[in-house]
C-alpha cells in the first residue's frame, strides 16, 4: 500500500498535466524535457507508446508484476475516469453557470442605455458645478497669490526695518542726514504703525538714532558757522522729520529779537556820537567808532533776516513784524530821548551851553533819525514787501511831530514858567533868546533832515513839517497861554524867515550840487512864515485888545449911565487900561526890536498939522478958562469943527514888527472900542463928565506910551465926541475941576505905586 | 415928481453939512445930489451911489415887499434932534439913488425892518435916551394928504421893559408874525395890520444870565429863530417857546441866516471875526473869516449867490467875503496847494467910508446890489457885480 500513495501522487500530477495540456493549445510547451528520457515508458508523455510499454512491460517483469500493474493501471484509469467526469461535470457546471451569468448579463444589459445617458448626464452637471467652484475661488486664488507676494514683500521690508537702526547709524557717521531722513522717513509709517509690535526695539533704536540726527541738525541750524545753505537744508531736514519748525523758528527770531536789543540806539551813546560831531569834527575815525559798530550790527541782523526769509519762507509776516518791532522800538526810543531831552532842557544851565553849539538834542535827532534810515533801507532790500520805508516814514513823521510838539510844549512851558516869576524883566530876555536859539535850531535841525536825507521820504516831510509848525503855533492859540508867549513865536517866526530859511538855503545848495532840490522852496518856506509871523503878530495884538476890550465893556455895561453920579474921580477902570498898556509895553519891549524913532520924523514932515494940533490945544485951555458950560459947550462944537479940518487919522495901519507899532496899535484899537462902547450908550450930563475925566486923564500916559500922538489925540477927541454925541445933556466939567480930579488921581496912583514898590521890595 | 422936491431941500441941507467936511477930506465921494453913475469911476475906484442923511444912523433895511424897485429903508438916530425915515429908491438904471419918501419918526431908531409882505409897513425899535420902545409904522398913501410926511402907527410892541435889540419879521413872506426881542424877553407877536393891532401870542424869559443882544429868523424853519446872547447863540422854537440849542461862544455881535442853504449859520464877533457854522455839526464853525480890523458888527448873506458874504465893521469897511464853506469836504479834499491858490476869501473891501459901518442890507430884488449905512449917516449903495461867481 505504501506504494500506492506515492504513485497517487504520480497520478495526481499526471492528471493535472493532462488537464492543463488539454487546455493549453500549444503542447510543446507544456511538456518539459525532463521527459525525454522517459519519452517511451512515461505513459503520461505525448511520445507514449503504449505497445511498446507492453513489451516492455512483459520482458521486464514477471506475472505478478504484471498483475499488480493492471491492477494499478485499472486503478488508474478508473481515477482517470472519475477525474475526466469531474472535470467534465465541472466544466459543464461551469459553462451553464456562465451561461446562467450570460442569461442575467442579458438580462442586465438591458436598461444600460437609459443609465449611461442618465450617468453623462450626471457627469456633466458635475463638471459645470466644478467649473462654478472653480471660478468663483479664482479670486480668492488671486488674492492668495498677492498676499503671498506681499509676503515676500514684507519679509524684505521686515529685512529693511530691522536694518534701519544700523544704517542710521551708519549715516549719522558719515554726516548723510539727507539719507537718513529719507530712510526714517520712509520706515516712519510703518514704526508708527507696527512699532508695538515686533519692531519695538527696532523703532526705539531708530527714534533714538533719528534723535541725534534732530540734535545734530538743530545745532546746525543754529550754529551761524555753518553756511546759509547748509542751515537751510537743516531747517528743510527738520521740517520734514515733523519737528516743530515753528517753535523752532520762534526760537531763532526770539534770538533775533534778543540781538535786537544790541541794536537799539543808546541815546547817550547817540549823543556821545552827537557830541563827538558837534565837537570835534576833524576825529572822524572816533566817531566811526559807535556808528561802525551799530552799522555792523545792523548789517548782520539784515543778513540773519535774509537767511531766516530763506530757510523759513513762511515766515515773512514774522520777520515783518519784526522789523517793525525793530523800526518801532527805534523810534520809540527816540520818542523817550526826545522826553528825556526836553524835559532836560529845563535846566537852562545845561541849555545854554548847547545853545553855543546847534543844540545837541535836534543833531542828534537828525542824527538818529538818520541812522534809522539806514537801517531800514538795509532791512528794506531784504524785505520788499513789509513796506518798512512806508512804516518808518510814518514812524518818523510821528517822531518828528512828537518833537516838535515836545519842543513847542517845552517852550510854552518854560516860557510860562519864567513869566509866572516875578522878575520877568531880565530873565524873560535871556529865557526868550534860549528859546529863540531852541525854536531857531529845532527849525534848522528839522530841515537840515531835508538836506542829510536826499530821499523821497523827507521830502514828503516837509510839507507836513511846515504844517506841523503852524499847527503847533494854532495849538498856542487855542489854549489860552501867556500873550507874551504869542510875541515871542511871531518874533521868532520873523527870525526863521529872516535868517534861518536863507541859511538852509545856502546849506542846500551847498549840499545838493543841482537837481533834486524841489523838495526846498526857501520862497515859499519864507512867505510860510512871513504870513504865520503876521498872523502872530495880529493874534498878539487880538488878545490883548480882546482883554482891554473885556474891561471896557464891563466899565460900561454895568452902570446906568441915563442916572449916573457926578464924577468924583478918575474911574478904576482907567487904572486897568494903562495897566493892560503898561504890560503890552514891557512885552513888546523885551522881545521886538525897536523901530526907527518916528515921533521927529512926523514933526518934521508934518510940521503943520502938530502946530495946529498945539494950537488947537492952547485954544482949548483958553477956552477952559472961560469956564461957562455955554462956552464949554461951543468949545466941544470947536473939536468937532477941529476934527473935520484935521487930515484923515489912518487909524488902522499896518503893524511892523517894532514895539511901537505893536503899542500903537493896541492902543488905537482900545480907543476905537472906547469909542464904539461909548456910542452904544446914552448919558445924562454926569455921565459925560465921567467920560470926560477919564479920557482927558487918559491923555497924557497915552501919549507917552505911543508913537503917533495925533491919531491918539484924535481917537481920544472922537471918544468925547461920541460920548457928547450920545449925552442928553452936554455940559463938560469946568477946567479946573477937571485938573482936581485928574491931580488928586495922580497922587493916589503915585502912592499906590510907591507902596507897591514897597511891598515888592521888603518882600 | 412932488416926492423930489419934498426931499430937495433936506438932501441940501445934508449936503451943506457934507460939504464942508468933504472939503478937507479925501474926495472920495461927490455931495450927494450928485448921485455918482457906477460907470463913473473915482478916485478911489469907487463906484458907489451916495446919499446922505441928515444925521448919524445906524440901520438900514431892504424894502422886500417893493417887486417893482429895489428900495431901501432907513432911519436917523439923533438923541435931541427929529429923527427921519428915508425910503430910497435906487433908478431903473441903477445910476442914481432917489429920496422916495422922507418921514418924521418920534425917536432915534436902533432897529429897523421892512415888512416882507407889504411895503409900506415897517418895524422899529427907538429909545427916548432913557427908555426903549418898538412899534410897526405904515408909510402914508403916496398920493393922499400934504401932510404925508407922518407916519401912521399901526401896532406899539409895548410888551418890554428894558431895552429893546430887534424885531423879526417872519420871513416866510406872507405870515402876520413877528418877534420883538429885548435883553431878557422873546416876545412873539401877532399882528393884523388892518385892525391896527398887535397881540402878544406868547412870551418868554431867557433868563437874567443871559442877556440877549440880537438874533435871526429861520428863513428854513419858520418855528426857529436864532438869537445871540452875552455867552452863546441860542436856537428857540416858536411852537414850545423854548431855547432848544445853543452854541457857546460869546460876544456874538451879529447873526444871519444863509437863505439858499438850509443849516449854514454865519456869526459876527468884535473880536474874533466872523464864523460860519453848520448847524448839523455846530461844535466848531465849518469856516472862520478874518472879518475886520476892529469889530465886525454886522454880517449878511447875498438872498442869491449863496457863497456871498458881507460884513460891516468899526474900522469903517465893507467886506465882500467868498465862503465857500458850503463845499467843506471838497476844501479838505483840495489839499494845500487848493487852498494856497485860493489865497484871499476877500473878495474886496470898500473902504471910502468916514465912520463906523452899522447898516447893511442885501437888495432882495436885485442881489448884486446892497445898501451900506455908516454912523456918520452915509448911505452906500454898491454893485458886486465884478466879483459874481461865474456860473
Amino acid at each position: 500500500m505504501a506504494t500506492e500513495a506515492a504513485p497517487m501522487d504520480e497520478k495526481a500530477k499526471r492528471m493535472r498535466d493532462l488537464l492543463s495540456s488539454f487546455y493549453t493549445p500549444d503542447p510543446s510547451i507544456s511538456t518539459p524535457t525532463s521527459s525525454i528520457s522517459t519519452s517511451f515508458d512515461n505513459i503520461n508523455g505525448p511520445s507514449f507508446d503504449a505497445d511498446q510499454y507492453m513489451d516492455l512491460m512483459i520482458k521486464k517483469s514477471n506475472l505478478d508484476v504484471l498483475l499488480q500493474r493492471h491492477v494499478q493501471m485499472a486503478a488508474e484509469i478508473k481515477n482517470l475516469d472519475t477525474d475526466l467526469q469531474m472535470l467534465v461535470y465541472e466544466n459543464y457546471n461551469k459553462f451553464i453557470s456562465a451561461t446562467d451569468t450570460i442569461k442575467r448579463m442579458k438580462s442586465n444589459i438591458f436598461g444600460m442605455e437609459g443609465n449611461m445617458d442618465q450617468l453623462l448626464h450626471k457627469i456633466m452637471s458635475v463638471q459645470s458645478r466644478s467649473d462654478g467652484v472653480n471660478t468663483s475661488l479664482f479670486e480668492k486664488r488671486e488674492h492668495i497669490e498677492k498676499l503671498h507676494r506681499t509676503r515676500n514683500l514684507l519679509r524684505k521690508v521686515q529685512q529693511f526695518i530691522y536694518d534701519l537702526p544700523a544704517r542710521l547709524q551708519k549715516c549719522i557717521k558719515s554726516e548723510a542726514y539727507g539719507d537718513a531722513v529719507r530712510f526714517y522717513t520712509g520706515a516712519m509709517p510703518i514704526l508708527k504703525v507696527y512699532g508695538d509690535t515686533s519692531f519695538k526695539d527696532c523703532r526705539r533704536a531708530s527714534e533714538e538714532a533719528i534723535e541725534t540726527i534732530i540734535k545734530n541738525l538743530q545745532t546746525k541750524l543754529f550754529s551761524d558757522s555753518e553756511s546759509i545753505q547748509a542751515r537751510a537744508e537743516a531747517a528743510v531736514l527738520l521740517k520734514q522729520l515733523d519737528v516743530p519748525v515753528d517753535s523752532l523758528k520762534d526760537k531763532l527770531l526770539e534770538k533775533l529779537e534778543q540781538s535786537l536789543d544790541g541794536l537799539q540806539i543808546n541815546p547817550d551813546e547817540a549823543s556821545k556820537l552827537a557830541e563827538h560831531n558837534v565837537s570835534s569834527k576833524d576825529e572822524e575815525s572816533n566817531n566811526q567808532g559807535p556808528a561802525k559798530i551799530h552799522e555792523d550790527a545792523v548789517r548782520g541782523f539784515s543778513e540773519a533776516m535774509r537767511a531766516y526769509r530763506e530757510i523759513f519762507p513762511d515766515s515773512e509776516e514774522r520777520l515783518f513784524k519784526l522789523a517793525r518791532a525793530l523800526t518801532t522800538t527805534h523810534f520809540e526810543n527816540m520818542e523817550l530821548y526826545i522826553r528825556k531831552r526836553v524835559s532836560a532842557a529845563d535846566f537852562l544851565g545845561i541849555f545854554r551851553e548847547y545853545s553855543a553849539f546847534p543844540p545837541a538834542d535836534v543833531l542828534l535827532l537828525s542824527n538818529s533819525l538818520r541812522i534809522i534810515w539806514e537801517d531800514v533801507v538795509l532791512m528794506d532790500e531784504v524785505l520788499p514787501e513789509a513796506a518798512l520805508s512806508d512804516l518808518s516814514a510814518e514812524a518818523a513823521q510821528v517822531t518828528l511831530k512828537q518833537f516838535v510838539a515836545r519842543t513847542f510844549s517845552h517852550l510854552q512851558q518854560d516860557i510860562s514858567d519864567t513869566l509866572l516869576k516875578f522878575d520877568i524883566n531880565q530873565k524873560e530876555v535871556v529865557d526868550g533868546e534860549v528859546l529863540k536859539v531852541v525854536l531857531e535850531a529845532s527849525g534848522k535841525a528839522e530841515f537840515r533832515q531835508l538836506l542829510d536825507e536826499n530821499t523821497g521820504i523827507f521830502v514828503k516831510m516837509n510839507d507836513l513839517l511846515i504844517g506841523w509848525i503852524q499847527k503847533g503855533f494854532q495849538d498856542f492859540f487855542s489854549e489860552k497861554i501867556h500873550a507874551g508867549l504869542i510875541l515871542v513865536l511871531a518874533q521868532l517866526s520873523v527870525v526863521i524867515e529872516q535868517k534861518v530859511i536863507p541859511r538852509i538855503a545856502e546849506e542846500i545848495t551847498a549840499s545838493f550840487s543841482g537837481g533834486n532840490s524841489q523838495a526846498f522852496i526857501p520862497g515859499e518856506l519864507c512867505r510860510v512864515f512871513h504870513a504865520a509871523s503876521e498872523k502872530l503878530l495880529q493874534h498878539y495884538i487880538d488878545t490883548r485888545t480882546q482883554k482891554i476890550s473885556n474891561v471896557l465893556r464891563k466899565r460900561f455895561k454895568t452902570p446906568n449911565w441915563v442916572k449916573h453920579k457926578e464924577p468924583r474921580e478918575v474911574h478904576m477902570y482907567v487904572d486897568m487900561l494903562l495897566q493892560q498898556l503898561e504890560e503890552v509895553g514891557k512885552e513888546v519891549k523885551q522881545i521886538l526890536p525897536q523901530g526907527t524913532f518916528r515921533k521927529h520924523k512926523r514933526s518934521d514932515s508934518n510940521g503943520s498939522n502938530t502946530t495946529t494940533s498945539s494950537r488947537s490945544t492952547t485954544l482949548h485951555s483958553d477956552k477952559m478958562a472961560r469956564s461957562n458950560s455955554q462956552r464949554a459947550r461951543s468949545q466941544l462944537f470947536e473939536t468937532h469943527l477941529a476934527k473935520l479940518f484935521k487930515q484923515k487919522v489912518e487909524i488902522f495901519t499896518k503893524v511892523e514888527f517894532t514895539q511901537e507899532s505893536v503899542v500903537t496899535t493896541t492902543v488905537k484899537l482900545c480907543l476905537k472900542s472906547l469909542q464904539e462902547y461909548v456910542r452904544l450908550q446914552t448919558f445924562n450930563r454926569s455921565g459925560f463928565q465921567q467920560i470926560q475925566l477919564d479920557i482927558q486923564f487918559l491923555k497924557a500916559p497915552l501919549k507917552e506910551t505911543v508913537e503917533d500922538e495925533a491919531a491918539i489925540d484924535f481917537l481920544l477927541d472922537e471918544v468925547i465926541v461920541a460920548a457928547s454925541e450920545r449925552c442928553l445933556d452936554v455940559t463938560p466939567l469946568e477946567p479946573p475941576i477937571l485938573d482936581k480930579l485928574i491931580q488928586a488921581k495922580l497922587a493916589k496912583s503915585k502912592e499906590h505905586n510907591n507902596n507897591n514898590n514897597k511891598t515888592t521890595v521888603s518882600s | 415928481g412932488p416926492k423930489n422936491l419934498k426931499s430937495g431941500p433936506l438932501r441940501s441941507s445934508a449936503r451943506n453939512q457934507r460939504s464942508q467936511r468933504a472939503a478937507n477930506r479925501r474926495e472920495t465921494f461927490l455931495p450927494e445930489s450928485v448921485n455918482v453913475g457906477s460907470e463913473a469911476t473915482m478916485q478911489g475906484g469907487s463906484s458907489g451911489i451916495g446919499y446922505g442923511l441928515k444925521y448919524q444912523a445906524r440901520c438900514i433895511s431892504d424894502v422886500k415887499a417893493d417887486t417893482d424897485h429895489t428900495s431901501f429903508l432907513t432911519g436917523t438916530l439923533s438923541l435931541k434932534e427929529e429923527n427921519e425915515v428915508h425910503l430910497l429908491r435906487l433908478s431903473s438904471g441903477g445910476s442914481e439913488l432917489v429920496c422916495e419918501g422922507l418921514f418924521s419918526h418920534p425917536n432915534e431908531i436902533w432897529d429897523l425892518a421892512s415888512c416882507p409882505f407889504d411895503q409900506r409897513i415897517f418895524s422899529t425899535v427907538f429909545s427916548t435916551g432913557e427908555s426903549f420902545g418898538a412899534a410897526i409904522w405904515q408909510i402914508p398913501e403916496p398920493y393922499g394928504q400934504s401932510n404925508s410926511s407922518t407916519l401912521d402907527c399901526v401896532a406899539s410892541l409895548d410888551a418890554h421893559v428894558g431895552k429893546i435889540n430887534c424885531v423879526l419879521w417872519c420871513p416866510s413872506g406872507k405870515s402876520d408874525k413877528l418877534i420883538s426881542m429885548d435883553e431878557q424877553n422873546l416876545v412873539l407877536w401877532s399882528l393884523d395890520s388892518s385892525k391896527k393891532s398887535a397881540e402878544v401870542v406868547s412870551k418868554e424869559s431867557a433868563g437874567m444870565r443871559h442877556s440877549l443882544s440880537g438874533g435871526a429868523w429861520n428863513p428854513h424853519d419858520v418855528n426857529s429863530v436864532a438869537a445871540t446872547s452875552e455867552s452863546s447863540i441860542q436856537f428857540w422854537d416858536l411852537r414850545t417857546m423854548k431855547n432848544v440849542n445853543s452854541i457857546e461862544r460869546a460876544h456874538v455881535r451879529n447873526v444871519d441866516y444863509n437863505t439858499k442853504r438850509e443849516h449854514i449859520l454865519v456869526t459876527a464877533d468884535d473880536e474874533s471875526g466872523i464864523h460860519i457854522w453848520d448847524l448839523r455839526k455846530a461844535k466848531a464853525p465849518v469856516q472862520e473869516l478874518p472879518g475886520h480890523t476892529h469889530w465886525t458888527w454886522a454880517v449878511r448873506c447875498n438872498p442869491e449867490y449863496e457863497e456871498l458874504i458881507l460884513s460891516v465893521g468899526t474900522d469903517s469897511a465893507v467886506n465882500l467875503w467868498f465862503a465857500s464853506a458850503s463845499s467843506e469836504k471838497q476844501a479838505s479834499e483840495r489839499s494845500a496847494e487848493a487852498s494856497r491858490q485860493r489865497v484871499n476869501p476877500l473878495l474886496n473891501s470898500y473902504t471910502d467910508y468916514e465912520d463906523s459901518v452899522y447898516g447893511l442890507a442885501w437888495s432882495s430884488r436885485e442881489p448884486w446890489f446892497f445898501a451900506s449905512l455908516s454912523y456918520d449917516g452915509r448911505v452906500v449903495i454898491e454893485s458886486v457885480k465884478p466879483f459874481l461867481p461865474r456860473r
